[in-house]
């Protein structure tokens, strides 16, 4: 007898149909994807075998004038010959400003007309970091492809947990251009952590201590029955590998009295920097040396003492971060059962060591620092994909800093303070300073110094479309919503009218939308056709998402939670938007989503209040402990 | 005879996340129910789903993650208390008792002197012990507060006095709060200093 197939509730789409998915670590140094295969999440090699994608970048000039891009080892082997049009570390000017980024690089940035953003001038036109990190992104989402053999269903990207909302925008902006869906942007460490906590099941409190190629993160967590909680996580967005290179290199223009070297000089200089630190973990002494034209050379011997003496000061720098992150859990050094290192740079033998004396216990160093981030990134987009492979585990992360707006007098009141789990919505009522006012502008900061100027300005709003009233009538309720990926978005409301003020955002940092539309244009990969064409796509699978969900809902609760009247509009909304979604018009099919939507908003959050008391059921509190 | 309050004992965070209206949560049950309703509303949960449910879970789990910090808060989870029964604290509020506001300007100036001192960790650490103290005091006397508030309200009705008192004693545990933040901040510059 053949057996009835049952679906899980909830579970719309064919149950048994494995969506691909991947993780990626988008790193300053180097870039992974990983995937799960058949339970076990693994990272992707390329055609000959390499697992890294070195995250560098090369523009060129190809045969028909036209521009193409070299991405990972063979653009890195070109670094030095063609160091202009050859992008390293990108990730440190993602979601920054000119003056941030200045320090230290040996590219030409320009900053156009109407945008905040700096461009890096290279031989196929000026380039914005989102824009080469896409071309990493790329590169690695035809990777995946090749060797999952399909389309990608969607991707978790990883960030820094100590990345701002501009660097985590700039990064979802170049998955877009890239042309990946995301799933989720998740921090670094807490990925590392999935990794880490599923590989040992071992619960309790868990430090992961991650210094990558130009960030540092710490993050404290706790596990509990596949629950991972972030207590604390604290950081330094702007420290890492490449500052030990640096320190190196100053070390070498001085010792070697080498003034104002020419960029090719310069890129010859961090190279050998990064091959004398990483030969200094494993030995006593390493010679450097370098070939400086017309036949002369320079060489001289550093000692792992000496080495460990020019870093030492930034490997102290990590500790305050730990200091801030132990405080903020309000965990002592004995509550800690592991400190786990993550990060090429903790393969130093200093920072191991500075940094189990600091927490008084061996860090772990047997998990590979450089694929773990990618491990963790790949299970969590397997489970929210909807694979289901680790139907209990939860990641329940926090916002890094704290969000704050500006007061008289230069000065940042906390609306939403660092440490905070998210989700997190706040709201905050404003009102007129002048009679018959109509709008108003607000100025939202991230970071944790009491004045304005020593905080990062994220963006300014402009309310508008407030009704005229005397001074201090008007009450503007204005509320700030970090979401799970950690990204900021502003509502506001009059209350006193009910009117909806609009909102204009100006990033202080980041693309504007029309910046990204028009990347997209120019993007070798699409035309104006394809743009179009993917967007009436888009729509239409996201219209045969609510309807497929909306049938299912009313399956399952249709008769529990609706009036038959209740369930009959539903349904008929249902009808219109197949029959809609099958003509070709995107915006139509837009609009007749948002339809839907406020039709079925109110059994959607009747479904929500459902679940909740689901959940507690059964757990009532004599059960527990 | 003085004002009677009415407490407001439905829909709320404490029957939200399934526990009896108090002051003095059990952390235990409150971060099981928190993990058991996060399981099944967490955006996570709703990363396939339609943009209407991905944007309700948003918000679902933001209001459970504010009930979990304000319940397991206990200056948050007494200004909540108050404002069940109607009671809202406003900024400007100065109704606190001036030989407390003494005291503290005596701690505040204290704490600004430490760092000329000749073992300024070591003062700070007696200044952050006494604040700490304070702070736990408070939470105890809140603590007797809302319990006699709380078996009153079992007849729906409360003492308004009572209610004064549990105002200024937050009150003051705001500005004992802002202190022990700011003692901790100085810890940090005076490491860092090291």
């Amino acid at each position: 007898m053949a057996l009835l197939q049952i679906s899980e509730p909830g579970q719309t789409s064919a149950p048994h149909q494995h969506k691909l998915a991947v993780g990626i670590d988008l790193g300053t140094t180097n870039s992974l994807v990983a995937s799960l295969k058949s339970g076990f999440a693994e990272t992707i090699a390329d055609e000959n075998g390499q697992h890294l994608l070195p995250s560098v970048v090369q523009f060129q000039v190809n045969n028909d004038n036209g521009y193409q891009t070299e991405v990972g080892y063979i653009a890195q082997q070109n670094a030095s010959n063609d160091p202009m049009n050859t992008i390293t570390s990108v990730k440190r000017y993602m979601g920054r400003g000119l003056e941030d980024i200045k320090k230290h690089s040996i590219y030409d940035f320009v900053t156009e007309e109407d945008s905040v953003v700096p461009r890096i001038r290279t031989i196929a036109g000026n380039v914005s970091a989102v824009e080469v990190s896409a071309e990493i992104l790329k590169s690695l989402k035809l990777r995946s492809e090749e060797a999952l053999g399909g389309d990608l269903t969607g991707a978790v990207i990883t960030v820094p947990a100590y990345f701002d909302d501009a660097q985590r925008q700039a990064t979802k902006d170049a998955a877009k251009l890239a042309g990946l869906n995301v799933l989720r942007l998740i921090n670094e460490p807490t990925a590392a952590a999935v990794a880490y906590g599923l590989d040992t099941g071992s619960e309790g409190i868990h430090v992961i201590y991650d210094l990558g190629g130009g960030t540092f993160d710490i993050s404290i967590l706790k596990l509990t029955q596949g629950i991972f909680e972030v207590l604390s996580t604290a950081g330094d967005s702007a420290l890492g590998g490449d500052d030990l290179d640096h320190v190196i290199t100053d070390w070498i223009i001085e010792k070697a009295q080498i003034n104002e070297p020419e960029p090719n000089l310069l890129r010859q200089i961090l190279d050998v920097a990064r091959q004398a630190k990483e030969a200094l973990s494993d030995n006593e002494t390493y010679t450097l040396s370098l070939n400086l034209g017309n036949e002369q050379s320079w060489s001289s011997d550093l000692s792992q003492q000496e080495f460990e003496k020019l870093i030492k000061p930034l490997i102290r720098k990590t500790l305050t971060p730990c200091r801030r992150a132990l405080r903020d859990a309000g965990i002592e050094s004995e509550d800690i059962q592991d400190v786990v290192m993550v990060g090429g740079s903790t393969r130093v033998p200093l920072v191991r060591q500075m940094v189990g004396e600091f927490f008084s216990t061996e860090p772990l160093v047997d998990l590979d620092p450089d694929k773990v981030v990618a491990i963790g990134a790949a299970r969590q987009a397997d489970v929210l994909v909807g694979n289901k492979s680790d139907e209990e585990m939860l990641l329940l992360d926090v916002t890094p800093l704290s969000l704050g707006l500006e007061t008289m007098g230069g000065l940042a009141e906390k609306v939403i303070h660092r440490n905070t789990t998210i989700p997190v919505a706040r709201a905050q009522e404003f009102t007129t300073f002048k009679d018959g006012q109509t709008a108003m502008a607000i100025h939202v900061v991230q970071g944790e110094r009491e004045l304005i100027s020593d905080c990062r300005s994220l963006a300014r709003f402009e309310l508008r479309g407030i009704p005229p009233m005397v001074a201090g009538a008007a009450r503007i309720r204005v509320t700030f919503q970090i979401d799970a990926d950690g990204l900021l978005s502003v509502s506001a409301r009059e209350e006193t009218s009910g009117v909806e003020s609009s909102i204009q955002v100006k990033p202080s940092y980041g693309l504007s939308d029309g910046e990204i539309e028009s990347m997209l244009k120019d993007s070798f990969s699409y035309a104006q056709d394809d743009i179009d064409a993917r967007k009436l796509r888009e729509e239409q699978v996201e219209a045969s998402r609510v309807v497929e969900a909306l049938n299912a809902a009313l399956e399952e609760d249709g008769e529990k939670l609706l009036s038959s009247e209740e369930q009959a509009e539903i349904r008929q909304t249902i009808d219109e938007l197949v029959e809609i979604a099958q003509q070709n018009d995107q915006r139509t099919i837009k609009l007749k989503i948002e339809a839907v939507d406020k039709v079925t908003a109110e059994f959607a959050q009747r479904r929500m209040d459902a679940s909740i008391n689901i959940a507690l059921a059964g757990q009532r509190v004599d059960d527990i402990n | 005879m003085s004002n009677k309050l009415k407490i407001n004992t439905t829909d709320n965070y404490f029957s939200l996340m399934g526990l009896p209206i108090s002051f003095d949560v059990d952390k235990a049950v409150l971060t099981h129910n928190y993990h058991e309703i996060q399981k099944s509303i967490h955006p996570d949960k709703f990363a396939n789903a339609t943009a209407l449910e991905r944007r309700l879970s948003v918000q679902q789990a933001a209001q459970i993650n504010d009930a979990l910090e304000t319940l397991k808060n206990p200056t948050k989870c007494s200004i909540y208390l108050l404002s069940l029964y109607g009671i809202e604290l406003s900024d400007n509020d100065t109704s606190v008792d001036p030989l407390f506001l003494m005291e503290q300007m005596e701690l505040r100036e204290n704490l600004a002197e430490v760092a000329s001192k000749e073992e300024p960790l070591t003062e700070l650490d007696a200044i952050l012990g006494d604040v700490n103290s304070r702070i736990k005091q408070g939470k105890n006397t809140l603590n007797t507060l809302f319990q006699k508030l709380l078996s009153d309200s079992e007849k729906q009705e409360s003492d308004e006095s009572l209610l004064n008192e549990a105002k200024s004693e937050v009150l003051k545990m705001q500005f004992l709060n802002r202190l022990q933040e700011e003692c901790l901040n100085k810890e940090e510059d005076l490491t860092e200093q090291l």
